[in-house]
């Protein structure tokens, strides 16, 4: 996934995906691979106004931005969706990173390199 | 009068252009007919998954039992790959996408399969197809007039045409509040649907806001901009207007069990 925006005010993935798909995003690098039903009971505790329809919702656009993977699986109560991650967390920043510092080469290539080496002293 | 309508614009067409009107109907008619044997038989499509009784048990005894008080034989029931929550029926098969079940607890699943049992109690599954071929008719014979008949006969095919269309709009509607009337009569909790269509409404707003907006947010969006759909030619009534009537069925339902 590559980011269409970042905003300098939030703190980790937030700075690059909306609240709610941050907080499912996650969890699922901790479980890996859940159901929504599943990630909805965790998401409950910390948002107890939230409805399985968010959920589902937002399970289905991070599949759409490429994070999330869907499949039928079929086990025990019958057929359901599954959700598993597609890449881990570290591969997930090391996007950001680069595709943040591709944008700053492209439009602002002697600040950002100036910028760089002086990090680097 | 959803029939006597496409009746008039037959009159029409054979009064207007005499054998070609006969021989077109004849044509068109029977392209019609072999249409809806074809569509017919190929309505099983291949994301579409038979349920299986010991997988989902919860499912298939409650179907059954929702048929056995429906008076009617239970019918097949599949599950449709999409995440999209939906549900819908053709002759005696109920299809239900898997979207659904992660938006609807068991009780709002059993409550919109009795919706679908209510479709298929009231013939709307055999009624439906005929309505949609006999609009294709209509379709096709105010095309014909409209190219070949004098202008008198264009004026009146055209008002017969809207008025199939906002005929149709009104007969959907109407088989749409009585398979919901059908539904409360025969589920445990009459108003689980209402709860049901309530979750599946919240779903259809957050999904456009999401869409229009971009920022998922808990709070579902706004309703749905009316402007933007003609009330005159629509199917489907609005969640509302169904949720309104099933409020109102329930209590006729409850005082005349009192």
């Amino acid at each position: 996934m590559k980011p269409h925006e970042f905003k300098l005010t939030e703190d980790g993935i937030r700075a690059v995906l909306p609240p709610l798909e941050a907080d499912i995003m996650e969890h699922m690098w901790k479980v890996r691979v859940a159901t929504a039903g599943q990630v909805y009971e965790y998401m409950k505790k910390k948002h107890p106004e939230i409805r399985r329809s968010t959920v589902s919702i937002l399970m289905n656009r991070l599949c759409e931005k490429g994070l999330l993977e869907r499949t039928v699986d079929r086990g025990r109560g019958g057929m359901r969706y599954v959700y598993s991650v597609t890449t881990t967390r570290e591969e997930f920043e090391e996007n950001v990173v680069k595709s943040i510092l591709d944008a700053l080469m492209n439009n602002f290539r002697e600040a950002t390199y100036a910028y760089l080496s002086k990090m680097k002293k | 009068m959803i029939y006597l309508l496409p009746a008039l614009e037959i009159l029409m067409v054979i009064h207007e252009m005499g054998r070609f009107g006969a021989l077109l109907l004849a044509s068109s008619g029977g392209a019609l007919t072999l249409m809806y044997f074809l569509a017919g038989s190929r309505k099983i499509g291949k994301r579409m998954i038979p349920v299986d009784r010991e997988e989902m048990e919860w499912l298939h005894e409650g179907i059954t039992r929702l048929s056995k008080r429906a008076k009617i034989k239970p019918p097949k029931v599949y599950l449709l790959d999409d995440y999209i929550p939906n549900a819908y029926s053709f002759g005696n098969n109920i299809v239900l996408s898997l979207g659904l079940f992660e938006v609807l607890d068991e009780e709002g699943i059993l409550a919109v399969a009795a919706h679908e049992l209510g479709h298929i109690k009231n013939r709307d599954t055999r009624l439906f197809p005929i309505v949609m071929y006999l609009r294709f008719l209509m379709m096709t014979l105010t095309g014909a007039v409209l190219l070949l008949g004098s202008p008198l006969a264009k004026v009146s095919s055209l008002i017969l045409y809207i008025a199939y269309e906002v005929e149709r709009s009104k007969f959907m509607k109407k088989r749409e509040f009585k398979a919901d009337r059908a539904a409360l009569k025969i589920l445990d909790v009459p108003l689980s649907l209402k709860r049901a269509l309530e979750e599946l409404k919240y779903y259809e707003d957050l999904r456009a806001s999401v869409k229009v907006n971009g920022i998922p947010s808990i709070e579902p969006g706004i309703d749905r901009d009316e402007r933007t759909r003609s009330r005159l030619i629509d199917t489907h009534p609005s969640y509302e207007e169904r949720i309104a009537r099933i409020l109102m069925y329930s209590n006729i339902l409850n005082f005349q069990i009192k």
